[in-house]
């Protein structure tokens, strides 16, 4: 590997630096770009401050708080007249536990100790345990896979698959797993092939990392090369700060900034950065595809799982005649549309049939180059690198190709930076200048956006309810010096995700109850003040993944590459991997399903997945007729709750005590009277109501199971 | 059925217990969630408490609802809808400077005639000889313009209003402002959407509940394509439960819901949302499929909507569908039809996508007239832009945003009728231009809906579907 280079991290001291965007809005007739006057004004902006942790305000109620969070919400609550609802019990604090750390439900078992387990460090040692899991970098992963709008297809028309694309999916499994500290993170995905490394594997891990840069959507078929490498910039600068700063820096492409004090001039300075760099998607040509790219290879050595199995040296045999016979057809109809060309033919239609032929020979061949000479499948991914002269772009009136005017020097955001700070890029193109800018404690964005994800996550809301913006458009954070104290903290714990998750969910605000209480209900009605816990529906994965896993039927392994890696490159191999899906038999983990723009696989579509095109900071969490009649009618569910209905028809015990089991696997806890007289009265009425020889007793337990899998409970968070 | 007899849908008028005693009521019904209970639920939404319950407009409704059909692509104005004669007299002149790559595009002849067509003598071109024999119902709106001339922008646009937010669509808006008259089935049905489109049918930042539910078109949603023309609501039946039996099995549901929303303390909208989606999804199962069973319709009427022709069949059953959810009470339909990309081989391509829609367009207008469905259903015909008067290599026509077409028929708006025009050759709109903004803000006005007054709170700010645009084209109301 040639790319390793010492880096040499520019420390930069930011004071209150100030960057304004809010919602793009075009202002025709604005000729005056931002003045230093207003770029100065605009750094008042509450974001734009540098975090202060401050200590927390005095609270009447000494005895409640534990955490300095705690304190934080109950002044705020006192101040509103407000008390904080009782805690919840154990068997709900477990399970609220065991998803938002690991996104699986906790085993009865698990359950039971807990809630028999009163010493002092119970909580702490529940919480060690899933924070060791290998399932709680599977659960957080996703999360920023949501954000990093992952996917492993180009979208748009063409809709191309990556079939590389997973190797980042597991990168950042890995990441969270590993805790790598944030900031690291951020910098090895703006500019991991810059970064100093101390080995081959950990530079492989990098690189990896840059597949953030390459994955977006990409409309592959535009005729306009040079329109397609604006869009693809845009796309990045876009991804970078709306992910990692809560900006929507791309706004300023087209116009200076409406209100706020970003002038076009800064949107094409970064843009000379990522114009500067080469995005390394894959993809091959072909009709539909009219900007292929290459991959990056890494060395053996590195030590990365391959995305396919070794050929035999049978199989390569016949994929290389494959390739040949591909090549003679399309030798073969050009022949024969040339000759028809001669005799009058259509055009058009000729046209279309050779570059078919073509594009099928073309798609052999990059399934051989898969391989090497031996059969061992090549390591290859997604990726960025240096462009070996980088490049200024010029500004683009109106963000129209023809209208470019001067080359503006690559550089940093003016209002971001220190009044007479050089914003101007030395050396390269500037993405290790943009990482350790962004990564750094300086940056009063990075750490509060991300502290504000996590808290989102475990408690329903965000701090600031607009996660993706965090500009004068967006809303004012709830609990501003809470945000601050999560941020501050954070870094003082050298950017530690699962330190940040244990303060937040060893606080006692994690643990309260998310019971209906009707006086602060009309004080608070959104509970904006947190003074109970939100109910949450769980997402996509986490149903998923706990059908499988209270039925029996769930494969812990982690998958290895993607079933996108494993499909033919052409456009059959992405329905293939849809058809594939159907039949139920991939019983992995959601997060290794093949996330396919716009052929989302239906489990994760009909529970709210995001549009994978873009940065998602919240989910939605719909609940509608479809959702239930996939639960009661989709074979796929049909088979789980058919499973589930085996695994505990083999309990010991009768008819009740197994209806028993059965609640107490799918909702944490035991049923009560009612719940077990409605479980008994559908049980009795199927025996009843089944013909002569007919397996009443199994058809009840099914019908019961899928009813508790259907239940709101099992897709709740309480 | 028409909604001005028919504003709710109880199936038990007698036994309806106030609204607001609701949740005291699903409490007290502690053995089984059965018929009473769903009197309640529909209680709730004839008292006006539910999100999806009819809704009074703002004033007097010209349109109870609309079927768009949608031809995504960009539809060639200049062939079809809109007559200039200058274009076919100045063919092969160079476009004029602004327009296409100097030196290189010349003006372009719409190739088919047009004509005057019935008594109102509307310019149409015989790429649509059955429409035009709707003549007298079209309004034709020659002046319509957007914003940019790409595709998804625009197409975004049109639905929504934006080319670049992720904002409801105009489906979404019309649930929101009026709600639906029949609980049975979906109030907002989209059919055949393009991938990558859920904007189109999306609610965005307005509840969920107002999106639109999908037919065909793609994979996952409620509904699913099967075969290439055929639709099926998915999951529609158990593979292993009778209804009798599933009957037993969602009121276990129901219960164990229900216990939970009083463990919550009796109040939940989670809860209380999810009970309603199993009712609403239990309720669907049984009338879906027959909505959608299309095997009872006369000979007579597949003619109409060419179905069981090979052209036709395909947008023919859609649009019979659409006919079929409209009359069930559904509010808003929307039916795809692509692609309208005419880029290069326009001759056959333009002719064949027009061959697929005419006649089932006019089988749906003389349909719904027979009904006496269509003074009160808006159908509308239209892209997201238009075409150059130039052409783009030999045969082929580029995006044109300037100027383009929209028609629309039936409820309130004036046939016979042309509203706005083009330039001489057809590139932009110069008479009575209306921007989409303008066409969503008049679309609203025909559903007794002030475009100003519909709005939602968002982030702390009232959002509308035309921004804080629009301006009603009140020439064109009947």
């Amino acid at each position: 590997m040639s790319h390793s280079r010492l880096a040499s991290p520019r420390a930069r001291h930011l004071p209150a630096v100030g960057l304004l965007i809010g919602v793009c809005l075009l202002t025709p007739g604005r000729v005056s770009a931002w003045t230093a006057e207003e770029i100065a004004a605009g750094r008042a902006h509450w974001a734009f401050q540098p975090p202060v942790d401050r200590p927390p305000p005095a609270v009447r109620d000494v005895a409640w708080p534990r955490t300095p969070i705690d304190r934080h919400l109950l002044a705020a609550l006192e101040d509103a007249g407000i008390a904080p609802v009782a805690d919840t019990d154990r068997a709900t604090l477990i399970r609220r536990l065991a998803f938002d750390l690991t996104g699986l439900p906790p085993a009865p078992e698990e359950v039971r100790a807990f809630v028999a387990d009163t010493s002092a460090d119970a909580l702490e040692r529940v919480v060690e345990g899933y924070l060791a899991s290998p399932r709680f970098g599977e659960r957080w992963a996703r999360h920023w896979l949501d954000v990093a709008r992952y996917a492993e297809s180009s979208g748009k028309d063409s809709n191309v698959p990556f079939p590389h694309a997973w190797r980042y999916r597991d990168y950042c499994i890995a990441a969270f797993n590993d805790d790598v500290p944030f900031d690291r993170f951020v910098r090895e995905q703006i500019a991991g092939d810059l970064l100093d490394v101390r080995d081959e594997a950990e530079q492989a891990r990098a690189i990896v990392a840059t597949g953030f840069l390459a994955l977006g959507p990409k409309g592959l078929a535009d005729r306009d090369a040079r329109q397609f490498r604006l869009d693809l910039v845009d796309e990045q600068i876009d991804v970078v700060s709306q992910s990692m700063l809560g900006l929507t820096l791309a706004c300023a492409r087209c116009h200076d900034h409406a209100f706020d004090p970003v002038n076009q001039h800064d949107y094409y300075a970064l843009a000379g950065i990522f114009l500067s760099t080469d995005t390394l998607y894959g993809t091959h040509a072909q009709q539909r595809n009219l900007h292929p790219s290459t991959l990056l290879e890494l060395p053996p050595a590195a030590g990365l799982p391959p995305a396919v199995a070794d050929l035999s040296a049978a199989d390569l045999a016949r994929l290389e005649r494959r390739v040949a016979d591909l090549e003679t057809a399309a030798e073969e109809m050009r022949r024969e549309v040339a000759m028809e060309q001669r005799e009058g033919g259509n055009p058009v239609t000729g046209f279309v049939r050779v570059r078919a032929a073509r594009d099928r020979a073309a798609t052999a061949r990059v399934d051989r180059s898969l391989f090497r000479d031996d059969g061992s499948p090549r390591t290859l991914a997604m990726g960025a690198l240096d462009r070996p002269v980088p490049v200024d772009s010029p500004l683009l009136a109106r963000g129209e190709l023809d209208q470019a005017g001067d080359l503006v020097p690559r550089g940093l955001v003016e209002v971001l930076c220190a009044p007479g700070e050089p914003r101007a890029i030395a050396t390269g193109s500037g993405r290790l200048d943009l990482a350790y800018w962004i990564g750094s404690r300086d940056n009063p964005l990075t750490a509060r956006v991300l502290v504000n994800r996590v808290w989102l996550k475990l408690m329903g809301r965000g701090l600031v309810t607009t996660p993706d913006n965090f500009g004068t458009m967006g809303m004012a954070p709830s609990h501003p010096a809470l945000l601050d104290h999560l941020a501050v903290s954070f870094m003082d714990d050298g950017w530690s995700v699962k330190r940040l998750i244990r303060r937040i969910v060893t606080s006692r605000a994690y643990a309260l109850s998310s019971v209906h209480h009707e006086a602060n209900e009309r004080i608070d009605p959104d509970n904006t003040l947190h003074w109970r816990m939100d109910r949450r529906r769980l997402d996509a994965e986490a149903i998923r993944d706990a059908m499988l896993a209270v039925s029996g039927a769930l494969d812990e392994t982690p998958f290895a590459g993607s079933l996108v890696a494993r499909a033919q490159e052409d456009p059959f191999g992405l329905a293939q991997v849809i058809g594939q899906l159907r039949g139920g038999t991939f019983r992995h983990r959601s997060i290794y399903l093949p996330i396919i723009r716009d052929q989302i696989p239906e489990f994760l579509g009909v529970f709210d997945f995001p549009d994978a095109s873009l940065v998602s900071g919240t989910r939605d969490a719909t609940n509608v007729p479809s959702q239930v009649l996939f639960l009661l009618n989709n074979p796929e569910t049909t088979a789980l709750a058919e499973a589930f209905a085996t695994r505990v028809g083999r309990l010991p015990g009768d008819a009740a005590s197994r209806l028993d089991a059965a609640f107490e696997m799918a909702l944490a806890r035991p049923p009560q009277a009612d719940e077990r007289a409605a479980l008994r009265r559908l049980h009795d009425a199927f025996i009843t109501d089944q013909p002569r020889g007919a397996d009443g007793a199994r058809r009840a337990l099914v019908a019961a199971c899928q009813a508790l899998l259907a239940s709101a409970e099992f897709r709740s968070l309480n | 059925m028409t909604d001005g007899s028919r504003t709710t849908h109880a199936p038990c008028p007698g036994h309806l217990p106030p609204a607001a005693s609701r949740r005291g009521f699903l409490r007290s019904t502690a053995n089984g969630f059965g018929g009473l209970a769903f009197a309640a639920l529909a209680a709730r939404e004839a008292a006006g408490s539910g999100p999806l319950a009819a809704r009074e407009p703002h004033f007097a409704p010209r349109a109870r609802r609309v079927i768009f059909l949608c031809m995504q692509g960009g539809p060639s104005h200049v062939d079809t809808f809109d007559h200039k004669p200058r274009l076919a007299a100045d063919a092969g002149r160079d476009a004029p400077a602004g327009a296409g790559r100097p030196g290189r595009a010349t003006l372009l002849a719409p190739r088919w005639r047009f004509r005057p067509r019935g008594r109102s003598g509307l310019m149409i071109s015989d790429l649509f000889p059955e429409v035009a024999r709707r003549a007298d119902d079209l309004c034709v709106i020659n002046s319509m313009a957007t914003d940019l001339p790409a595709h998804p922008q625009a197409f975004t646009q049109l639905h929504t209003g934006t080319t670049q937010f992720v904002r409801p669509s105009l489906g979404a808006w019309t649930l929101y402002g009026l709600g639906t008259v029949n609980e049975n089935l979906p109030g907002f049905i989209t059919i055949n959407p393009p991938v990558a489109a859920s904007r189109t049918y999306g609610s965005a930042f307005l509840p969920a509940i107002y999106q639109g539910t999908r037919l065909g078109g793609g994979l996952g949603g409620a509904f699913r394509r099967r075969g290439p023309a055929v639709t099926a609501l998915a999951d529609v039946q158990s593979p292993l439960f009778d209804r009798a039996e599933q009957r037993l099995q969602l009121d276990l549901v129901q219960d164990l819901n229900r216990s939970r929303l009083e463990l919550d303390g009796g109040s939940s909208p989670e809860i209380e949302g999810a009970i309603e989606a199993a009712e609403l999804a239990f309720r669907m199962q049984a009338e879906v499929p027959d909505v959608m069973d299309l095997s009872g319709e006369s000979n007579h009427t597949e003619k109409l909507y060419g179905i069981g022709d090979g052209v036709t069949d395909a947008f023919g059953r859609q649009c019979l569908l659409a006919r079929r959810f409209a009359e069930a009470g559904v509010r808003f339909v929307q039916v795809t039809h692509g692609t309208w990309d005419h880029h290069f081989n326009l001759g056959p391509a333009l002719e064949n996508a027009c061959t697929q829609v005419d006649r089932p367009i006019a089988g749906l207008l003389e349909d719904l007239d027979e009904r006496g469905l269509l003074d009160e259903t808006l159908v509308i015909w239209g892209g997201e832009f238009g075409r150059t008067p130039h052409s783009q290599g030999t045969d082929g026509r580029d995006h044109n945003n300037r100027g383009f077409t929209i028609w629309m028929a039936g409820g309130g708006v004036k046939g016979g009728m042309r509203h706005g025009a083009t330039d001489d050759h057809g590139y932009a709109a110069v008479e009575k231009r209306m921007h989409i903004h303008d066409w969503h803000a008049t679309l609203l006005h025909l559903l007794g809906l002030d475009h100003e007054r519909l709005t939602f709170r968002y982030a702390g700010r009232d959002f509308r579907l035309t921004d804080v645009h629009g301006e009603v084209a009140r020439e064109i109301l009947a």
